[in-house]
């Protein structure tokens, strides 16, 4: 228990500091948010300028806005995107869902796929099947994201048309009932089953593109920890005693190889994240990316704050949870 | 569509495996209208940030405020030449001091509250005190003034300048000032001052007597309208209407398959063989004007751009038909600042014509010594989707092979717009919108006014565009024209910017019609068919 | 945050490496591009910045086997011109990465402590936050220019290194012969230089080796998005940004897109190899960051 209560305080001080960075870098771009957000005229009327400064808080020093904005935080509070003019959590409520509900479509493919690939490149190890495997693999970590996307966006939408196009809905659906902010679980709950098919084929295109990555990198890692355990003695042992090989894979190899293939999961949890910035630009997709892409350009203070909290938030929350799960399953590892 | 799923089975095949996710895609679903009104699909690239309309100042919003809210005046269709009433009819007086509203009929807002000289009044005062980006409207340009809005009687009303003012008709069209219902946003929180609260309400319910209500509002995906059943002009063909944000290429194939009925970006590459069947495409002038900026502050020109006769040098050196090669076909040079829709716009000018041998001897008579300029120009906007990186690479190379040195510093427009803003960057490209449809919005290019301050051209500087600039805001009638012509030709004959391009604008449509491009607020969701 | 067990002395067997046909295949690809940087002058390409506004979207032919973009330039040319920025910025932003995140990495292993929790507690914070998205709000802070998003990339890939050094230098510190070494009176930094160093040197290469297609990945990223490369330099993320909003024009992305895959492609066979080569056990222990 005091293994986690210390994790536990160590994220609270990497998320203010996750805060402090974010404060200080926005502050060192050469330009102020009041042009960002102020039109031609507007911010030639010094009047406009100083009320709009006012009302942003920004007529404070740095230092005060900084306790200010931590004050906000502490009630949940993180303040009014510029760019929107919506209260930022208002903006990560409907932009976070979109990214997650992408991302882990991404990451339930590339689990699936990536695992059965590695599965069969390690039992046919040095085989043809094996050589192919590893080819895809270093195809899928090799490919630039942005690229794959754009490439897989004129194949299938402008040339193919297998899918529909950007975004997460067609326009002539409204979004489904608000619940878990998924549109597909959503559209599910709501009984509406046109919205949902609506929905999953908007999801496919960029969620296969996002996968590609982290299938790459599963397949790597996923093979080199089920070819440790298959040269283990145990294992070996229950193969030459004939063992049905189902119950080889699901007893000893998954199982075995299931730590590094955690520690793999919780890496491309972040990594999905960021590739979500350039799948998102391509594909108009309406989350974290696409948000943090125009906040990060229109110095939007609060909305980048926003991002950066809760994309902390969530890596060292996947993180806290894997290794708790390694603490349980492998008493050894402790605070690294 | 309907082909979909089946397509996309094939495509997921080992996706398939994931029960939890597909277990609910049944093979059925390919019906293509939820909703028994007919809908209209519009897309559009965002730049929204807020429906309320005395704050909102950006293309998009001027679309969804039209759509919204009535104003005092109007144009009809694409003619911004000539006000015509709406909710009140006018009269100019003689010193063209004060213009007079009067209530034009019966209009009612979507509450049911009849629309009042009150509402009016309030909604214009309430565009001064709240100082947001549409405050300068209702205010002279000049002086900084906020122009007198007065009741004076339960049918009429007054708006006063300082000083003669021709423009005022011309202005009160524009949809930030969309006149609200006063009752209801009291209610919430709205006021005439800096304390005004009703900005959150107003992005999730309207409160006009336009032709659409606000049905749902996400300023980065889209907004949705339905009909105001309390409106009293013409019952708009489509009772549902979308406003997609949807990028360019996207727009291209959502128009072919009809998943949108009417696409507002498309540039010309984008549009080129696209007219077929029931597509059509709709080719206009757009009234934005990309222009080029030389700083005239000894300080920041490097001692090159303000001299007059480098800019001569660069006013010839450009090649004007690449670049409306690049904007497509349908874009034009304009002759000075003003647009050439405008009153007083000027055809061409000889000072800004492509010449490379003036170019290289005014560039010799300037002691250009080979030094680097630097030119800025914005990387996330565009001329009416013409890529600035585009434009200045074009001039870059016009000025290169005219012998001088160009650095090209793209900028994200926020971080541009503040050097810019404080007159600290030598060159560069940028673009203006109208504000209203007069000349009068175009003399801030002047010496010693907002935009020629940002080319460090200060007021001491080139008296003789300040004298016709003068003479131009002085003139009334028929001799406002020739007036601001005059003021264009000094400018270009001894001034900081170049008027560069206006870009070809397109509407593409699939099976609808009605759409009328308009200078102030692209286009009219109501008069689509 | 795992400590990786390292068997003692793993020299890099790098013959062993080269007999793989995926780093024959790597190379092969990696030198042809060396050479085409060196020798784009010669090579009697059309100039990547010459204009021809009238030519402009031209699909391939003879005359421009990659087609032309916006500006009529020739897309073939500019391809070949682009590997001038992307190859010396990677390998200036690897190596620096290298170095910064191996220096912070040694340090605060062999050191440990507060130091050490300083270091790493950094470190976390970094990685704690979006690899691109920091990158991004740095290179807008900075200003748009290759340079500086290699120093945005720098702030955020250093700490992959560190955590890797650090893992190995603990794991050498406790080697008998190390302790042997303090034993018989060898500073820190002696005992750090002769005995840990060359221990963790391999491991730290084949590292670096690995990260070239992921950093190349981001700096393209980073063009991509508009935060890297200044026109009109080619620069083949940019280019791929380009074709963009000209679908209809569908070279315009593939040809620098495939240029990106095939460098990062053989940067990643001869990794591979070389972590093979290395010890295939640890291929666990030695992974860069990602796009």
């Amino acid at each position: 228990m005091r293994y986690i209560a210390i994790r536990l305080g160590l994220s609270v001080v990497l998320l203010i500091g996750v805060t402090i960075i974010t404060f200080v870098l926005t502050n060192l771009v050469p330009a102020s948010p009041v042009t960002a957000a102020l039109g031609e005229r507007a911010a030639g009327d010094p009047k406009i300028v100083a009320a709009y400064k006012a009302a942003q808080g920004l007529d404070k020093p740095l230092p005060v806005q900084y306790f200010v904005y931590l004050g906000h935080l502490l009630q949940g509070n993180l303040g009014t995107s510029i760019g929107t003019r919506n209260p930022v959590t208002q903006d990560l409520a409907y932009a976070f869902p979109a990214t997650a509900e992408l991302a882990i479509f991404a990451i339930v493919i590339a689990v699936v796929v990536g695992l059965v690939l590695a599965l069969v490149a390690a039992l046919r190890r040095n085989r043809l099947s094996d050589q192919l495997i590893r080819a895809v693999s270093v195809v899928g970590i090799s490919v630039p994201t942005f690229w794959l996307a754009v490439a897989a966006y004129f194949l299938f939408f402008f040339v193919l048309h297998w899918v529909p196009g950007s975004g997460r809905l067609s326009a002539i659906y409204d979004a489904p009932p608000r619940v878990t902010g998924f549109f597909t679980i959503d559209a599910l709950l709501a009984g509406e089953p046109d919205v949902f098919a609506d929905a999953f084929a908007h999801l496919v295109l960029p969620g296969l593109v996002l996968a590609v990555y982290t299938l790459g990198l599963l397949v790597r890692f996923a093979r080199s920890s089920i070819l440790d355990v298959l040269n283990q003695d145990h294992v070996r042992a229950a193969r030459a005693k004939g063992l049905p090989a189902h119950r080889v894979i699901t007893a000893y190899l998954l199982r075995g190889a299931l730590l590094p293939i955690l520690t793999i999961v919780g890496l491309a949890f972040g990594s999905l994240l960021s590739g979500a910035v350039l799948t998102e630009q391509v594909f108009a997709w309406g989350g974290i990316g696409q948000y943090a892409y125009r906040a990060s350009t229109s110095l939007d203070l609060p909305s980048i704050m926003g991002v950066g909290l809760i994309v902390g938030l969530v890596y060292i929350t996947v993180n806290f949870v894997i290794d708790v799960i390694y603490g349980f399953v492998d008493p050894r590892v402790r605070v690294g | 569509m309907n082909h979909l799923p089946a397509r996309l089975a094939a495509l997921t095949a080992t996706a398939a495996a994931v029960a939890l996710i597909v277990s609910g895609c049944s093979a059925g679903g390919g019906s293509t209208q939820s909703s028994s009104s007919k809908t209209l699909v519009v897309d559009n690239t965002f730049d929204l940030k807020t429906s309320d309309p005395a704050r909102a100042f950006e293309l998009t919003g001027s679309i969804v405020d039209k759509a919204l809210y009535e104003t005092a005046l109007t144009f009809e269709g694409s003619d911004v030449t000539k006000p015509v009433p709406q909710l009140t009819t006018y009269t100019m007086s003689d010193d063209n001091k004060t213009i007079t509203l009067t209530l034009n009929g019966k209009h009612v807002f979507s509450s049911g509250n009849p629309v009042t000289i009150d509402d009016i009044v309030w909604s214009y005062k309430r565009v001064q005190g709240i100082a947001g980006n549409p405050s300068f409207l209702l205010t002279n340009l000049s002086t900084g003034k906020p122009f007198a809005i007065e009741k004076t009687s339960d049918t009429t009303m007054t708006i006063t300048d300082t000083a003669a003012n021709p423009a005022l008709p011309f202005i009160l069209p524009n949809p930030s000032l969309g006149v609200l219902d006063e009752k209801t946003l009291e209610q919430h929180g709205g006021t005439t001052d800096k304390t005004d609260s009703a900005e959150q309400y107003l992005n999730g319910t309207s409160a006009g007597s336009g032709p659409y209500e606000l049905s749902s509002y996400n300023a980065t995906s889209k907004v949705v309208f339905k009909l105001n059943p309390k409106y009293v002009g013409t019952k708009p063909a489509f009772g549902r209407v979308v406003l997609n944000n949807v990028t360019g290429p996207s727009q291209k194939t959502d128009v072919q398959g009809n998943q949108a009925q009417l696409a507002l970006n498309l540039n010309s590459q984008q549009v080129s063989g696209l007219e077929s069947g029931s597509i059509k495409v709709a080719k206009f002038t757009s009234s934005n004007l990309g222009y080029l900026w030389l700083n005239q502050n000894a300080s920041v020109s490097g001692g090159v751009t303000n001299q007059p006769d480098f800019v001569k040098a660069v006013r010839h050196a450009i090649d004007y038909k690449s670049l409306q090669t690049i904007a497509g076909t349908g874009s034009t040079q304009p002759g000075g600042m003003v647009p050439s829709q405008f009153l007083g716009s000027l055809a061409s000018d000889e000072n800004n014509t492509t010449d490379s041998a003036a170019a290289k001897s005014d560039l010799q008579s300037s002691g250009y010594k080979g030094q680097t300029i630097t030119l800025s120009y914005p990387t996330d906007a565009t001329l009416d989707g013409v890529s600035f990186a585009d434009m200045a690479q074009s001039v870059q190379s016009n000025l290169e092979s005219a012998g001088v040195k160009v650095k090209l510093n793209g900028l994200p427009i926020a971080t541009l717009l503040d050097s810019f803003r404080a007159g600290k960057l030598q060159a560069g490209l940028m673009y203006w919108g109208p504000d209203f449809p007069d000349p009068s919005d175009y003399v801030t290019f002047s010496p010693g006014e907002g935009l020629g301050l940002r080319a460090g051209w200060t007021k001491d500087m080139s008296p003789s565009v300040t004298k016709a600039k003068e003479a131009a805001i002085a003139a009334q009638g028929d001799a406002r024209a020739s007036a601001y012509e005059a003021w264009q030709k000094a400018a270009n004959a001894d001034g900081a910017f170049v008027p560069l391009l206006q870009a070809a604008r397109y509407q593409v449509t699939n099976g609808v019609s009605g759409n009328v491009p308009n200078a102030i607020w692209t286009v009219d969701l109501a008069t689509v068919e | 945050m795992t400590a990786v067990q390292l068997p003692r002395r793993r020299a890099l067997r790098v013959p062993v490496a080269w007999r793989r046909p995926a780093a024959i295949a790597g190379s092969v690809v990696l030198l042809a591009w060396v050479l085409v940087a060196l020798l784009d002058p010669l090579l009697g390409l059309q100039d990547p910045l010459q204009q021809s506004v009238g030519d402009a979207f031209r699909a391939p032919s003879a005359a421009h086997p990659f087609g032309t973009d916006a500006l009529g330039r020739d897309v073939l040319s500019r391809t070949l011109w682009g590997v001038r920025s992307s190859l010396p910025l990677a390998v200036a932003l690897v190596a620096g990465s290298l170095v910064v995140g191996s220096v912070l990495g040694a340090v605060a292993g062999y050191l440990g402590g507060a130091v050490d929790e300083v270091i790493m507690r950094i470190a976390d914070l970094v990685f704690a936050f979006p690899t691109i998205i920091l990158a991004m709000v740095v290179a807008a802070a900075l200003g748009p220019s290759l340079l500086n998003a290699v120093v945005a990339l720098l702030v955020v890939s250093w700490p992959n290194y560190a955590r890797v050094m650090r893992s190995l230098v603990l794991g050498a510190r406790g080697q008998e012969y190390v302790v042997a070494g303090r034993l018989l009176g060898a500073g820190p930094f002696t005992s750090l230089r002769r005995d840990v160093l060359p221990n963790v040197s391999a491991p730290m290469l084949v590292l670096a080796m690995l990260d070239f297609g992921n950093q190349i990945l981001l700096l393209a990223g980073l063009s991509f998005l508009g935060l890297g490369a200044v026109p009109p330099t080619p620069e083949w993320g940019s280019m791929v940004a380009d074709g963009v909003t000209q679908f209809s024009s569908w070279w315009l992305a593939t040809f620098p897109g495939l240029a990106i895959f095939s460098v990062v492609v053989a940067f990643n066979l001869i990794g591979d190899s070389l972590r093979d080569a290395l010890d295939p056990r640890t291929a666990g222990a030695v992974q860069g960051s990602s796009i």
